[in-house]
């Protein structure tokens, strides 16, 4: 087996600005939590929707991001459906909800909560 | 729940009915006439008149709107409004209310308005319609009972 030189691994996740600040607005007053959590789960009409929980601790087969101070572990299960996706955070006067911009996704439902790949 | 529903156009007096009527599903046209006062209006809860206090000015009201569309073939839409027309029916609770048309509201009626906070997202929405079947999981898009 030859040997292959390992590339530098682009970020599984980046964040935008609006998902940074919420994302340290959040955490701020909550010291036991070292960062949110990224998840996807069976559900919705088009098979997929992403989670977002606190978290206390890294687990070992959690992805860590870093960014501007602030960290979001994916979970094992949603490493490969993330991968490339921007996490943004959307704020209207109705509403404010965290968007994931997937590249890899094939079509999601009208609401956008759920999609598939 | 003292909602005041200021009605402008006001249906046949249905408070004299005997109640035994009242309870009854409507099933049929004819039978739908007997459907109870309190189905006519749209409910808010707690969470919902609270951050609509914290968020609308003076004279602005949640527009509820329904909508074609959606993977289950209706959805609901939310706005801010400050314009009210004579087909509107508004819902008022502790200061803050919420407007729906005629249309929308032969599809909400029933139904109860809460602001769901997560942490993935805050958003208003639509609970216990009992004019929707079953909805898609987000909660937006319902299919109607036929």
């Amino acid at each position: 087996v030859s040997k292959r030189k390992i590339l530098p691994t682009r970020a599984a996740l980046t964040l935008t600005p609006s998902a940074v600040n919420k994302i340290r607005c959040l955490l701020q007053d909550k010291p036991e939590y070292i960062g949110l959590k990224v998840g996807v789960r069976t559900r919705g009409c088009n098979g997929l929707t992403y989670t977002l929980d606190y978290t206390k601790q890294k687990e070992n087969s959690d992805e860590e991001v870093q960014q501007d101070g602030v960290r979001v572990f994916i979970a094992k299960k949603a490493q490969l459906t993330l991968l490339g996706t921007e996490m943004d955070f959307v704020e209207s006067k109705l509403s404010s909800e965290f968007v994931f911009n997937n590249p890899n996704i094939k079509g999601t439902c009208g609401c956008g909560e759920s999609f598939n790949i | 729940n003292n909602i005041a529903a200021r009605q402008r156009f006001p249906g046949p007096l249905r408070s004299l009915q005997p109640i035994s009527t009242v309870s009854l599903r409507p099933f049929s046209g004819a039978a739908s006439q007997q459907r109870s006062d309190l189905d006519e209006k749209v409910h808010l809860t707690e969470s919902c008149v609270k951050r609509l206090g914290e968020i609308m000015v003076e004279g602005e009201y949640l527009r509820i709107r329904v909508e074609g569309g959606g993977c289950s073939g209706f959805q609901y839409k939310f706005s801010v409004d400050a314009d009210r027309t004579e087909d509107d029916r508004v819902f008022e609770q502790d200061g803050v209310g919420i407007v729906v048309d005629q249309d929308s509201l032969e599809f909400v009626k029933g139904a109860t308005v809460d602001f769901s906070q997560e942490l993935i997202r805050a958003t208003f929405q639509v609970l216990k319609n009992p004019r929707a079947d079953h909805g898609c999981s987000c909660g937006s898009s319902f299919s109607v009972k036929l």
